[in-house]
């Protein structure tokens, strides 16, 4: 497999193999993403799905987009947040799921985290948290960072410090490093 | 460098866990892309097939059409609202500073602009234009990009990594050429068109003017081997539509005709106008090992040879004793690119056939079976041809 953190994919891919490609480049480290914003592994890997198919759907149009990667990361952000809207919408309507991967005790333990770091995330501002889960949560440099949320770098920066120092303070409210 | 603080903080937010797509993931995610491929192959974006025969056939009796009088007759007949609004067509595309066009063949994605096949699948293209002057352009597909900078053009095939230069006109794009002109593209079907070489078709509906164009396969097809291999070389129509406010171009698709059944082979379903396009379009960064073909054979000619089954026998005998320079000799480029080394390198010829000529193709082309080193054995055609100024005879493609 390639490391999705060593692969630079300089063009959009235009052929199925070229898709073929990408997804093993990349599936990994975008189902993660997803899985982490959306709490279940199999909405996960359905939000992701749709991100590739998109992706094909769009790629001529596309084509010239050079950040293949932090672009995708944006797709799958959106997608995820069309999820989460749509939840917020039906409330009640959990997905009852079954664990497909081959590691269900990483799974069990990756919910259980989930829960605490969403807690921690939806107490400061959206755009500042967006920042930290794609710097958290995947390996993009804040260059790519800024690409996938389509804003400049020291805007992506500047989210970020506050958005830290503000975590910071919740999860140390008396002052001094978290423990 | 991070503040300690805050790279704890961030510490606390990064999943202890890795999550992993499941094992079926993949292959389910390109289940449903080649599902998506199907779909896209199979929707005509103008529901080609819901539309009245006369689009495919150029029919004469129509609602709204009106045959337009292409055959070289000495008289006028008054000009129809159709007429009418392709030269407001063509006058609003003059006007035009820039244009970029989006559509798909059906290709294969390394191969030349020319070749088309209804058995393929669809291969994304896109072609830019800039009406300076000079005027600029570049057509790009997977696996091929030919840009011209105004003053001369640079094709680079990906595959081979082999690059060539040539003059503004070198023919890199094939039957696309025209597209880079569309505001004079109706003028040059019409013309056309009254030469007696097609039946044109004129429509207007629902703000969209249509101009369908039927024309015969042109070329010598005693031996059919490059019918429908090409849109010049297949029975097809070619479907203009304009917006009638703007009078612009606004699609293009061309079907071909084969023992009844209607394809489409090409659509370009985009056209923007007046964008404005960075100066590295027409630009590519080439790799600094690129084979260059600088034309036919550019090694001094060392063999004379007789004939295209002759050039044939002699590439294949280079090939398979795997003496680069021989095949040099007949073959453009500055090296053999090593995919050709490697899959035709020692091979063995089982048999040359007799050169026959097909279609348009102004060379032969030489039937042959080989056996490949790996133990497969490869049939087909070599296309050979000599019309270079010095009537050197080199290998064209078929390979």
């Amino acid at each position: 497999m390639v490391a999705a953190a060593t692969l630079r994919i300089e063009n959009w891919p235009q052929t199925i193999n070229d898709f073929d490609r990408l997804v093993e480049a990349t599936q990994d480290e975008l189902v993660q993403f997803a899985f982490y914003r959306l709490g279940n592994q199999a909405d996960a890997e359905d939000a992701v799905q749709d991100v590739y198919v998109q992706a094909f759907r769009d790629r001529v149009k596309r084509r010239h987009v050079t950040e293949v990667r932090p672009y995708l990361f944006r797709m799958v952000r959106n997608r995820c947040t069309d999820i989460l809207r749509a939840r917020s919408r039906k409330p009640g309507q959990t997905r009852v799921e079954t664990i497909a991967t081959d590691d269900t005790l990483s799974v069990i333990v990756a919910r259980e985290e989930t829960g605490e770091i969403t807690r921690l995330l939806e107490q400061i501002p959206e755009r500042e948290a967006d920042v930290i889960r794609l710097r958290a949560w995947s390996d993009l440099s804040f260059a790519e960072v800024a690409v996938a949320l389509g804003a400049a770098v020291p805007t992506v920066k500047s989210r970020f410090r506050y958005g830290i120092e503000k975590l910071r303070r919740l999860m140390n409210p008396e002052g001094g490093a978290p423990k | 460098m991070n503040d300690p603080n805050e790279q704890e903080v961030l510490e606390r937010m990064r999943p202890t866990q890795r999550i992993a797509a499941s094992n079926s993931f993949r292959e389910r995610v390109m289940r449903a892309i080649a599902e998506e491929n199907t779909r896209e192959t199979s929707i005509s974006i103008w529901r080609w097939r819901s539309w009245p025969r006369w689009v495919t056939v150029g029919c004469a009796a129509g609602l709204l059409l009106l045959l337009l009088p292409m055959l070289p007759i000495g008289k006028r007949l008054p000009e129809s609202p159709g007429v009418a609004l392709l030269a407001q067509s063509v006058q609003a595309m003059s006007n035009v500073q820039t244009v970029h066009i989006t559509g798909r063949i059906r290709t294969l994605p390394g191969d030349n602009f020319e070749l088309i096949g209804t058995q393929y699948n669809f291969v994304p293209i896109e072609i830019w234009r800039e009406y300076t002057n000079p005027p600029r352009w570049r057509v790009e597909k997977p696996g091929r990009v030919v840009v011209m900078n105004g003053q001369s053009a640079l094709l680079y095939i990906s595959a081979i990594n082999s690059a060539m230069t040539g003059t503004p006109e070198a023919g890199f794009v094939e039957w696309l050429r025209p597209l880079l002109d569309p505001q004079s593209i109706v003028e040059n079907e019409l013309a056309a068109a009254r030469q007696g070489g097609a039946q044109a078709t004129i429509s207007e509906s629902s703000g969209v003017t249509t101009a369908a164009l039927h024309r015969q396969a042109q070329g010598n097809f005693a031996n059919d081997w490059t019918k429908n291999k090409s849109i010049p070389e297949s029975d097809h129509t070619c479907v203009y539509r304009f917006d009638s406010a703007s009078k612009l171009l606004e699609g293009l698709q061309v079907v071909i005709s084969i023992d009844g059944v209607d394809t489409v082979v090409a659509e370009f379903s985009d056209f923007r106008y007046n964008e404005v396009f960075p100066q590295s379009l027409y630009t590519v960064r080439l790799p600094a090992d690129v084979n260059w073909m600088t034309g036919p054979a550019t090694k001094p000619a060392q063999v004379s040879l007789n004939g295209p089954k002759e050039a044939a026998a002699y590439f294949f005998d280079a090939l398979a004793r795997e003496s680069w320079d021989s095949v040099l000799q007949v073959m453009g480029g500055t090296k053999v690119p090593p995919m050709v080394q490697q899959a035709y390198g020692g091979l063995q010829v089982i048999s040359i056939g007799e050169p026959f000529q097909s279609g348009l193709y102004p060379g032969y082309f030489v039937p042959y079976e080989v056996r490949l080193r790996d133990g497969s054995t490869k049939t087909f055609k070599l296309a050979v041809r000599n019309d270079n100024p010095a009537h050197r005879w080199v290998i064209d493609g078929g390979f």
